[in-house]
């Protein structure tokens, strides 16, 4: 087996690490450096929940080998904010109820943080289409929509 | 897990030759399809090459004569964003946008969807219409196709081993026409259930259809009927009707044979009505 050297950055941490070349970003994250709030639901693209951003833009990382984030920047979950001190968006989830069992909310969060950084006030149609490609079996979607725009507001300098 | 080795050559013609030397390899470019296929366990090649360093891959140029070459490493999110493509050439970037979610757009690219050869994806119908060709680069050298002899069929293209998509050219002239990627999909970002590429310019009509046929759908009967009919309601129902009869769609998760049948001539018509709204040139 030839195993790949790696460097690649996770929420601002330097890692240098072999992988196999087959080895998933997904796997890497949640295996290899134990960062366990980037979820794996389908491995296949069509449940969002295993999204990071990579380089500031959101990809799934079960379709991304690690070799290919190879000097590249990710930012998981964890990075996002923490319990004490959280990002607007997980804020307006809270304030919200954006979430019941949690399993879609990171790739929730991290694909509402790329559509914020183009669109700092989206309509509820685009946070709609922005969501198009995450699944979520609990909520009914309608309070995840409406903790994007409380984000959003916060963001924005709302209280 | 099986072995798998890894390369990731900066040149072209090493890709090409450890393409040429080992028919159990595979190119990767955006892994959006390919990844998926290695995580259900449908395919297992002694070697990935990923495509990712080679620079004669990327960039979208406008050439001197106005045509436009598109690196095959270009992501669906660059092309849907690029303002290299303008007017007529619009179309290919409507296509671009409506692929999937952003995060696929972000890593899918051009060459992979293209070699892929999904008759249910966004691009084939968008080139056809377009005209565009796939310039293939192989063992033997490079080779320019048109893409309505590129897609053979059901996931079938004309490349052959250790042949890669290097890049999508398209012609200035259908720069000059008005164009419209219409998408019809159960939820945005499925694949499409029926999908209908126009471009419409003085001295003619192309259309080509998505998702009904194991290749790109044309009719030459009902671009002659629509160009000599010049557009009238009559002449569009004619042509539905024709392109109805050049498809052969099959029963899936995205509709029956018959629902895509229907939505055929209507989405047709959108299409038309959509691509002379905008600005004539
Ligand atoms: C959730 C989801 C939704 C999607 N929705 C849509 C949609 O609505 N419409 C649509 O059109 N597509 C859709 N796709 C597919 C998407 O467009 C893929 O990006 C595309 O099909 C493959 O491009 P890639 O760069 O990721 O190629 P890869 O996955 O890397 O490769 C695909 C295939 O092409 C080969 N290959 C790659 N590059 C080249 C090259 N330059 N020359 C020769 N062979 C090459 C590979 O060996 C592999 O066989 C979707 C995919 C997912 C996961
Ligand atoms: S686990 Fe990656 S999209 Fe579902
Ligand atoms: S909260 Fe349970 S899947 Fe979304």
């Amino acid at each position: 087996m030839s195993n790949e050297k790696i460097t690649i950055t996770v929420n601002g941490k330097r890692y240098d690490k072999e992988v196999e070349p087959r080895r998933l970003l997904s796997d890497f994250i949640r295996d290899d450096l134990r960062l366990t709030g980037t979820h794996v639901g389908c491995e296949h693209g069509v449940c969002g929940s295993c999204t990071v951003l990579m380089n500031g833009k959101s990809v799934r990382s079960c379709l991304t080998f690690a070799v290919m984030a190879d000097g590249a920047e990710i930012m998981t979950i964890e990075g996002l904010g923490t319990a004490e001190n959280m990002h607007p968006l997980q804020k307006g989830f809270w304030e919200k109820h954006g979430l019941q069992c949690g399993f879609c909310t990171p790739g929730m969060l991290m694909t509402a943080v790329e559509l914020l950084k183009e669109k700092p006030r989206p309509s509820v149609d685009e946070i709609r289409e922005a969501l198009s490609g995450n699944l979520c079996r609990c909520t009914g979607y309608q309070t995840i929509v409406e903790s994007i725009q409380r984000g959003a507001e916060i963001m924005q300098g709302g209280k | 897990m099986t072995t798998t080795r890894f390369h990731a050559p900066e040149r072209l013609d090493e890709a090409i030759r450890l393409l040429a030397a080992d028919d159990e390899a595979r190119p990767l470019a955006g892994g959006q399809t390919l990844v998926a296929m290695l995580n259900a366990d449908l395919l297992s090649p002694s070697q990935i090459i990923s495509l990712h360093r080679i620079a004669a891959l990327k960039g979208i140029e406008k050439r001197s004569d106005g045509s436009v070459r598109i690196g095959a490493m270009t992501t669906h999110a660059g092309l849907a964003r690029s303002d290299v493509l303008r007017d007529g050439h619009r179309l290919l970037a409507q296509a671009a946008g409506r692929i999937g979610h952003e995060a696929i757009r972000n890593r899918g690219t051009i060459g992979g969807a293209v070699a892929h050869g999904d008759p249910s994806a966004d691009y084939p119908p968008a080139l056809v219409a377009l005209d565009a060709v796939i310039e293939a680069v192989g063992p033997k050298g490079k080779r320019e196709i048109p893409a309505s002899d590129f897609f053979q069929g059901f996931l079938t293209t004309a490349l052959g081993q250790g042949e890669i998509v290097a890049a999508i050219i398209l012609p200035p002239s259908l720069n000059q026409a008005r164009t419209h990627y219409e998408k019809f999909a159960r939820v945005e970002g499925d694949f499409a259930t029926v999908s209908v590429a126009v471009a419409l310019w003085r001295g003619g009509v192309r259309i080509a259809l998505g998702g009904v046929g194991p290749v790109p759908v044309r009719s030459a009967e009902a671009e002659a009927e629509l160009q000599a009919g010049q557009l009238s309601d009559a002449a569009i129902n004619d042509a539905g009707a024709l392109l109805v009869a050049a498809s052969d769609p099959l029963d899936d998760v995205r509709g029956s044979a018959d629902y895509r049948r229907r939505l055929i001539p209507r989405l047709v018509k959108r299409a038309i009505r959509a691509a002379q709204a905008k600005d004539a040139r």
